[in-house]
């Protein structure tokens, strides 16, 4: 009663998961133009004023990719803790502290430019790690569960920001300050600013390099090094681990504050690439980049590099929705339409999730 | 798949009495690929012990589970008492008289025996009411039981006593057991088939007895059905057949009965080995290569799961360690494999201690361990074959953190084809493989590294008699080699085929240990069921 994956059977599953993508997609597309048809709009006004939005009209591809790379990091960092077992929803919080860390080191440390830059974007990681990490700390030191401590913290973040937004000791821009009107923190220095690239009119800051590179590199620490292979083995059987001296508790904690790195190192990027905000922190900062990039994690199914794809699709509806408003369709309409893409994305990845877990599950009953 | 009905097994005369309590017609269910049960027919009669003969996996546990309404059939209906019926649930069948005792105790240990008998009873709960009942039950059927016992100071035996009350109060017409045996000494066994000989001859209850044993089914049952790979393969009478017979129809091919003898030159090796043969256990302290001095562990409900328990273990030596399940089997391979910490006692590893907080090591140092679920703490399912391979020895895969492919594929290829595991290649996922492959993946993986000793916890269980043949001689080649084998077994015949030297563990301890030429039977049973002779 031996089951042998054979190389066909692998190649069937890539067909099967296409036919779920087109099918979704498919699915989508015809329920929102129906949808949009029904109010009495034209649907092919959305569909040209999505494409135009994301990609079509000129320099906004440029922002485009201004919006994968903070989703793209923050999925990278939430397939790390995936790996290992845990489950981090707290990004959003992440990278509010991570952003605010690195907005206080970019007032406050002295230095050449160059120099500036790479502390603000090495502090953004701590500030995100810290913050992950102390759900991290509970979860080996009390056994508390992290999916609860990492979403409940995110509110901590919020106010502990909200907070730093309106002292000047900490994060207030004391030139804002005096009007005592808005809490924003003081701008980056221009010359502590990333640099930004112009193409064809488009126009992107180097963190969508800096982005790729570290998506590069995750790739290649989880496949080819040991720390993946670490990583896997406490993922999927602890006890395996602990025999061969694999400690779930050192893994899983690093991997917690890796996680919560990425997402705070998305923060500090958003500052520094100035695509968000102008340079400033400011209170809503993260925009719900956090939870988009959690979304992008799930489609791209621990798939590092599939986080690029995927990370795009979602910024492009992300800038190409900007311009649904000039088509006239009422705005909850597209938000409907926004909100069926999303879904026709997600619904793939949990019905294979389903369906694996169920053959697994046959698989192993059927033998004992 | 060979159809037998049961009249021909009747001689060709056609059945015409009462029609049977339970009838099974073509049920069928099938889990992904592969089918559990084939279009399976099956009749219980009133006043019969029917065996339900196979080997793990062969469709017993699922086809009973259908009749019970824990799995629901993909086709195929169930007949009670002619009357086609559906069960849905377990409260189903139980209403049609359909009871069952699981291989796996549903008991609530912090209660006592009556209150877990009167568990999912709708009415109001009358306590003296129900005493009073399972104190008639357990005298009615020979089940010795106090029904103000709690459960959890019952050993085994007793607690499937009240599993069979909880089942009997029902008054079921049909009784199916699966694998009652597996944790039951020889002697409770017998108990046991004396009070189920009494509920069929005396009550006219039917009883479905599910088993992989020969013996027992040929001891106990009327009539016999034997499965094998979702179907049925053979119906016949209990006094019409022999263990041979059996055992061909349970695995479609000649087999020895039983386990072959130890090939008499290993015995000869283990004799040079061991510096004084014959000697007495306390005598040879300085060869053994891994000994425990007083080992207590505590659960963390604070029982005492090794108590004091003492054992050492000599090079070139099989150690069979006899004794009824949840002695402290599982608390000792545990210890040993470094998932638990000891509470007071030492450990020593070819004459050094191991340090208590550093039993992480010991798989390093040359503890190789086969545990009784591999899928527990052997294998890592979602990895590949080669990456399995790996775990005690990252560097045949990895320098310097870095993966080395080819490298690690290679030594995988080596030892696929060593120990004959059969997949498609190194990238194949652990989970592709069949379970007794799977087992040699452990083998492999425990065995290649040129181990210190080996524990071997019920390395043959759940296996087809093909892979426990290749499961034995891979031990008796280990022994031969130098290694130490501590075999811990629950099957008797296995631990005499197979060991130098035997040691029952009771209640956490080493009750008796003794060589094999001084060990019998008799007093190995009774030392099982009670600690002492």
């Amino acid at each position: 009663m031996s089951l042998n994956l054979s190389p066909s059977s692998s190649a069937k599953r890539k067909g099967e998961i296409f036919l779920l993508y087109t099918f979704s997609a498919l699915g989508a597309l015809v329920l929102s133009a129906l949808i949009v048809e029904a109010v009495g709009a034209n649907w092919s006004d959305v569909w040209n004023a999505l494409l135009d939005g994301s990609f079509r009209k000129p320099g906004r591809w440029g922002r485009t990719l201004g919006s994968a790379v903070p989703m793209a990091m923050v999925a990278v960092g939430t397939i790390i803790s995936t790996k290992v077992g845990l489950i981090n929803i707290g990004q959003e919080g992440q990278m509010l502290v991570g952003a605010a860390f690195a907005a206080y080191m970019g007032a406050h440390v002295p230095g050449p430019g160059p120099l500036v830059i790479f502390i603000v974007i090495i502090s953004g990681f701590v500030g995100g790690a810290f913050w992950s990490g102390l759900a991290g700390a509970l979860r080996y030191w009390r056994n508390v569960p992290e999916v609860l401590t990492t979403l409940l913290l995110v509110t901590v973040a919020a106010n502990f920001v909200g907070y730093g937004l309106k002292n000047t000791w900490l994060l207030l821009d004391p030139d804002a300050a005096v009007g005592n009107r808005t809490q924003v923190s003081q701008q980056l220095d221009p010359d502590s600013r990333l640099p930004r690239i112009d193409i064809f009119g488009n126009n992107f800051s180097i963190s969508v390099i800096i982005s790729l590179l570290l998506i590069a590199l995750t790739f290649w620490l989880l496949s080819q090094t040991i720390v993946g292979f670490r990583l896997d083995v406490v993922g999927q059987n602890q006890k395996v681990g602990r025999r061969f001296g694999i400690s779930e508790v050192r893994q899983g904690f690093a991997a917690m504050c890796a996680s919560g790195g990425f997402a705070g190192l998305a923060g500090a990027l958003m500052l520094a690439s100035g695509d968000f905000a102008k340079f400033r922190l400011v209170p809503g900062f993260t925009v719900n980049l956090g939870w988009t990039g959690l979304l992008v994690a799930l489609v791209a199914r621990e798939k590092v590099l599939a986080v690029i794809p995927v990370a795009l699709v979602f910024a492009g509806l992300r800038t190409g929705s900007s311009f649904l408003a000039a088509t006239g369709v009422e705005r909850r309409v597209t938000d409907v339409v926004q909100g069926l893409l999303v879904l026709a994305l997600l619904v793939p990845p949990a019905v294979l999730f389903i369906r694996d877990r169920r053959r697994k599950l046959a698989q192993v009953e059927s033998r004992t | 798949m060979n159809e037998l009905s049961i009249s021909s097994i009747d001689g060709g005369s056609v059945y015409t009495g009462p029609p049977p309590a339970v009838t099974a017609e073509k049920l069928s269910k099938t889990y992904g690929y592969v089918k559990a049960c084939d279009e399976v027919d099956i009749e219980l009669f009133r006043g019969e012990i029917h065996g339900i003969l196979g080997e793990n996996g062969a469709g017993k546990s699922t086809l009973m589970k259908m009749l019970i309404g824990l799995v629901l059939p993909d086709g195929g209906g169930v007949k009670v008492d002619g009357e086609l019926v559906t069960i849905r649930d377990p409260l189903d069948a139980s209403e049609l008289g359909i009871g069952m005792v699981h291989q796996h105790f549903s008991l609530v240990e912090a209660l006592t025996v009556w209150e877990n008998v009167a568990l999912g009873d709708n009415s109001k709960l009358d306590r003296n009411k129900t005493r009073e009942r399972v104190a008639d039950l357990s005298l009615q059927y020979g089940l010795d039981v106090d029904p103000d016992d709690r459960v959890e100071d019952l050993p085994v035996g007793m607690r499937q006593r009240v599993e069979l009350l909880k089942c009997l109060r029902k008054d079921p017409s049909v009784l199916i057991l699966d694998e009652p045996t597996s944790v039951l000494t020889p002697e409770e066994s017998e108990q046991l088939f004396a009070s189920l000989r009494r509920v069929v001859e005396e009550e006219n209850r039917a009883v479905a007895l599910v088993s992989h044993r020969l013996s027992e089914v040929l001891l106990a049952t009327d009539r016999i059905t034997i499965m094998r790979n979702g179907a049925v393969i053979e119906r016949c009478w209990t006094k019409d057949t022999d263990a041979h017979s059996l055992a061909r129809g349970m695995v479609g091919r000649d087999v020895e009965v039983g386990f072959k003898e130890v090939k008499q030159s290993r015995k000869d090796s283990s004799k040079v080995l061991s510096a004084h043969p014959g000697e007495n256990v306390e005598g040879s302290e300085k060869k053994f290569v891994l000994e425990l001095s007083n080992v207590v562990t505590s659960s963390s409900s604070g029982v005492r799961e090794l108590d004091g328990f003492s054992l050492g273990i000599k090079a070139g030596e099989i150690f069979g360690l006899a004794g009824v399940e949840g002695n402290g089997q599982s608390a000792l391979v545990e210890v040993l494999s470094g998932l638990r910490t000891v509470s007071s006692g030492s450990v020593f590893l070819q004459a050094k201690e191991v340090p208590h907080n550093n039993f992480g090591r010991l798989a390093e140092n040359g503890v190789a361990v086969i545990p009784e679920d591999r899928h527990d703490s052997g294998v890592v399912l979602g990895m590949s074959v080669a990456e399995n391979l790996l775990f005690s020895n990252l560097e045949e895969g990895y320098k310097h953190g870095l993966l080395n492919k080819s490298r690690r594929d290679k030594r995988a290829r080596e030892l696929i084809e060593k120990f004959e595991i059969n997949c498609t290649g190194p990238e194949a996922p652990l989970w592709s493989l069949s379970g007794g492959n799977q087992q040699r993946v452990v083998l492999a993986r425990e065995t290649s590294d040129k181990p210190v000793v080996l524990i071997a916890s019920q390395p043959t269980r759940g296996l087809d008699v093909g892979a426990i043949e290749y499961m034995t001689g891979q031990l008796q080649e280990l022994a031969k080699s130098g290694v130490g084998v501590l075999l811990i077994s629950s099957e008797l015949d296995e631990i005499f085929s197979l060991a130098d030297r035997i040691g029952v563990i009771f209640r956490g301890k080493l009750a008796a240990s003794m060589n094999r030429e001084d060990a019998n039977r008799e007093s190995l049973g009774l030392l099982m069921g009670r600690g002492e002779v």
